[in-house]
């Protein structure tokens, strides 16, 4: 409780340091009107008198002699709580007798000792009452104060915690993250029971006003990345931030590249992990995909898994991913040179076998293995946005597509819907969601190079790629450490999954100082008696 | 900086449109040449070229001629000429990159085959690992247009029924151009080819009906080498001296050997490792080559009254067996400088290695005079090392 509380407290101080919103520049830093009237007016006409805010009146205690205002918009609060602690404790058990000396007393009495909620602030200006207003608080007036106070009784609707869709795993924690904040801090904190980790956070947004935290761990995270982290995040000017690619797309290193530089997650696994390791986690409200920074090249090729089976097997599904990553990018745009360029590099069997398949095929491999993978493409993505119960006719009518119809149809060759439906897997065993969309937009850049150059044209635009690829930087990190630039000891968590006790140094350029991750002594049995 | 990767993309697509997918053919715009032949007609060349009908190969069920393979000819004054006129007939490009056997007509090869092998060196799209076979008796266009059975395409058939021959029986050799062309080039080294013939009626082996049979009355085989000099055909070796061929050039994996029994009758030897060496010398100026053929195998069948099972039955059969290897080679060599006259075995080169200075000397008149007249040494030495399921023959036995 301590822990939250202090949270709080940061959040509102990040509130009132947000950038002044231009737009309703009228209420600014306007302070309360000693009068309640006034100020319940003026609240209800600079909201528009919009039904869902609730504004009432009470008097206080059982004389009644106080006026007094309650605010809160309905829905995103818990009503519950407003009834037991709020309007029970004030009209019915608050009894204002003895210290009726001073006025001042009266919202000190209040907040110390009738209000029986944790999260109680004062509040002076009307800007702070419309940014706790709307996020959960319940605004407090009292008539003939400057000052009233928000109480924290956020509550409502939220989605439950449920079980990861993105980044399922047959061993390991089935919960995501969910769309609230609190939540998702909550479920990191669940992991991490170290005073250390620290939450800052701050509204972004001029409208909006959202909620983004920055999680790290003191001690561990790397002071350069942080400051880094919360520079860019300064920077943002917008109106609105509905959910985290608005922030990845805003703070990222490199926008013009195919490669994302932030990883994004919805498991609080891989977030605590991220954070044990010296990343910088930003959590925005309103959705459960967080973002962690910096993020290297391989991370998009590890899951959680890899961390929960042995390691020898982790290894081992490591190069299987790897392998994938290659197929994915590159089979379509190997079978087009190799058809169309270098029949000399097929074994006589296999070229006669292809060629039986071509016979009365009426395109070019290049273009059959364009309208093949568009088409891919398109079931990919009417799959997406399709309503669940038509999902199933597009899997049918899918299967017809590109499977043996449009080869009976003469259309496309035998061959060429293995290669594409191979490579459509492949791109999918990548566990990163948005590593395998880059692979998927350059594929088309190589399948177009390898039907105009060949294999010549393949390795050309490989090379580049490899070369943009080390130009990569992820918040000052090298995105494609610890291969280029090579460091060794880090290998042992790159393409290897060492066990364990072989795991003794966090990654070295993402943290410099606290490198030392453990002393466990590698396993050995008893010594004989 | 808009301005600039705007240029360079332009430049970009620019270069895509230049290449004009120079090299590009579709695999359907192919004619996949599988075997090659060329004859002589009068003063010019014909060849012949052996096409793949694809969708004849592929196993797809459906109704189809059974013919998995085309053939085109032309004749020109070059091969290169007689090539290209092949194009007037056929639909596609001819595609040589997956060409498995090369046939040379045996007049054309009694006439000398270097000329017509330039192109073939030359070309970009030929690989050289194709096999070069003499069409024995008969001329290239003939032995392509054989229909063969298993394998369906007859390149190909042929092309694996040489590589195992010359495995596990050995009285074939395979040939690739670099190979021939090496031994063309090289001092005190004749070529040698592979020859292939028609079994029975030529007239009907193109026709569907012969691969139709169990046993079609029509086919090729695999017989004799032939020896030249120079780019110039001689003759034939007969089975056995082909073997004794292979044997002295270490071509040998798997073969089998007759041997004589002690007794009355014959045992087979099966060869399952041998190696062969040869090694040049010289003795108050005269050349000497020493041949050593080291090989280990087992019993292979035996037909006559022999106890197994003793050692000393073992080391006399191996002594035997080394006298039928040393017999066999000394008479394929005899027979090679008395008839041809060739070195074919590369004895000459061997002297040059190991004494160049007197090969200076003898390299002029090498096969007409010295090579004739070398003294060969074989020696042979072979281990018996199991006699296979059973130990002693049953044969015996069975007698009383």
């Amino acid at each position: 409780m301590q822990r939250r509380s202090k949270t709080n407290k940061e959040d509102e101080a990040d509130t009132t340091s947000t950038p002044q919103d231009n737009n309703k520049g009228t209420s600014q830093e306007i302070q309360l009107h000693p009068s309640l009237e006034e100020n319940l007016k003026s609240i209800s006409k600079a909201i528009g008198n919009s039904d869902d805010v609730v504004i009432r009146k009470i008097k206080l205690g059982k004389e009644g002699c106080i006026e007094a205002g309650i605010i809160y918009t309905d829905g995103i609060v818990d009503t519950k709580s407003i009834n037991d602690f709020i309007l029970e404790s004030l009209m019915i058990d608050f009894d204002y007798e003895g210290n009726s000396d001073s006025k001042r007393d009266l919202l000190d009495c209040l907040r110390d000792s009738v209000v029986a909620v944790g999260n109680i602030q004062e509040c002076k200006d009307f800007e702070k009452i419309y940014s706790s207003l709307f996020s959960g608080h319940v605004i407090v007036l009292i008539n003939g104060f400057t000052r009233g106070f928000t109480i924290d009784l956020s509550g409502g609707k939220d989605r439950e915690v449920a079980e990861a869709t993105q980044e399922s795993v047959v061993r390991g924690p089935r919960e995501a993250f969910t769309e609230s904040l609190r939540t998702n801090t909550a479920l990191i904190r669940r992991k991490i029971n170290d005073s250390n980790l620290w939450v800052e956070s701050k509204r972004i947004g001029r409208v909006t006003k959202t909620q983004v935290s920055v999680m790290y761990i003191k001690g561990i995270v790397n002071d350069k990345v942080l400051e880094e982290v919360r520079e860019r995040l300064d920077r943002i000017e917008i109106d609105g931030i509905l959910e985290s690619g608005y922030i990845e797309e805003l703070i990222e290193d490199k926008t013009f590249s195919p490669f994302p530089t932030i990883y994004n997650t919805e498991r609080p696994d891989v977030v605590a992990a991220c954070l044990l390791e010296g990343r910088v986690a930003i959590l925005v409200n309103g959705t459960p995909f967080v973002l962690v920074v910096p993020s290297l090249f391989t991370q998009f090729f590890q899951a959680a898994e890899d961390y929960y089976q042995r390691w020898d097997f982790s290894t081992l599904i490591r190069f299987l991913r790897l392998i994938c990553f290659f197929i994915a990018l590159l089979a379509p745009s190997i079978f087009i040179a190799v058809t169309t360029f270098h029949h000399e590099m097929i074994p006589t069997p296999l070229l006669i076998s292809l060629a039986s398949q071509r016979e009365g095929v009426p395109f070019p491999a290049f273009v059959e293995a364009l309208i093949m993978e568009v088409t891919f493409e398109i079931l990919r993505e009417g799959g997406i946005r399709m309503p669940r119960a038509i999902g199933q006719a597009v899997s049918i009518v899918g299967t017809l597509v590109i499977g043996t119809a449009a080869v009976e149809a003469g259309i496309v060759s035998a061959a060429m819907v293995i290669v594409v439906s191979i490579t459509a897997i492949a791109s999918f065993v990548v566990p990163s969601n948005n590593m395998g969309i880059s692979i998927r937009m350059i594929r088309f850049i190589f399948m177009g190079l390898a039907a105009s150059f060949g294999i010549f044209g393949i390795t050309a635009a490989f090379i580049a790629m490899i070369l943009h690829l080390c130009s990569l930087r992820s918040f000052g990190i090298p995105y494609m450490s610890p291969f280029g630039p090579f460091n060794a000891e880090d290998q042992k968590d790159s393409l290897f999954r060492f066990p364990h006790w072989g795991l003794v140094s966090r990654p070295h350029l993402m943290n410099q100082k606290n490198v030392n991750r453990e002393d466990s002594p590698s396993p050995t049995p008893p010594e004989n008696q | 900086m808009l301005r600039k990767t705007i240029t360079l993309l332009y430049i970009f697509l620019l270069i895509l449109c230049t290449t004009g997918c120079w090299n590009r053919v579709e695999l359907n715009e192919l004619a996949i040449s599988v075997g090659q032949g060329i004859d002589k007609e009068e003063d010019k060349y014909k060849v012949s070229t052996q096409i793949v009908i694809p969708s004849e190969v592929a196993l797809k069920a459906g109704a189809s001629s059974g013919i998995p393979v085309t053939l085109f000819t032309g004749t020109e004054e070059t091969v290169f000429e007689a090539m290209r006129e092949i194009t007037t007939v056929s639909p596609r490009k001819i595609y040589h990159s997956h060409l498995r056997i090369l046939v040379i007509g045996e007049e054309l090869a009694k006439e000398g085959i270097g000329k017509v092998l330039d192109f073939y060196a030359r070309d970009h799209e030929y690989r050289t690992d194709f096999f070069i076979v003499i069409a024995k008796e008969t001329t290239a266009e003939n032995i392509l247009s054989m229909l063969t059975t298993i394998e369906k395409i007859p390149a190909n058939n042929m092309l694996s029924s040489l590589e195992t021959s010359e495995k596990t029986w050995a009285p074939t050799t395979s040939v690739t151009l670099h190979e021939l062309i090496r031994s063309l080039v090289t001092e005190g080294k004749s070529p040698v080819l592979t020859g292939i013939e028609i079994k029975g009626d030529p007239s009907i082996g193109d026709n569907v009906q012969n691969i139709e049979q169990i046993n079609p009355a029509a086919y090729l085989k695999y017989s004799g080498i032939a020896v030249f000099k120079r780019d110039r055909m001689l003759g034939w070796l007969n089975k056995e001296q082909s073997r004794g061929y292979n044997i002295v050039m270490d071509n040998v994996k798997n073969t089998v050997a007759n041997v004589q029994c002690p007794t009355e009758g014959e045992m087979n030897f099966e060869v399952i490792q041998s190696k062969t060496k040869v090694k040049g010398k010289v003795e108050n100026g005269t050349p000497k080559i020493e041949v050593s053929i080291e090989a280990e195998g087992n019993i292979g069948e035996v037909k006559c009254a022999i106890d197994l099972t003793k050692p000393k039955a073992i080391y006399e059969l191996e002594k035997q067996t080394e006298d039928s290897f040393e017999k066999l080679t000394q008479e394929t060599i005899k027979t090679v400088q008395e008839d041809f006259g060739v070195d074919i075995f590369g004895f000459g080169d061997v002297i040059h290695r190991s004494d160049p200075e007197l090969w200076k000397k003898l390299k002029k008149d090498w096969n007409e005079k010295h090579f004739t007249d070398l003294d060969v040494n074989v020696k042979a030495d072979i281990k018996i090392r199991r006699l296979g399921k059973i130990g002693n023959s049953f044969l015996p036995e069975m007698k009383e």
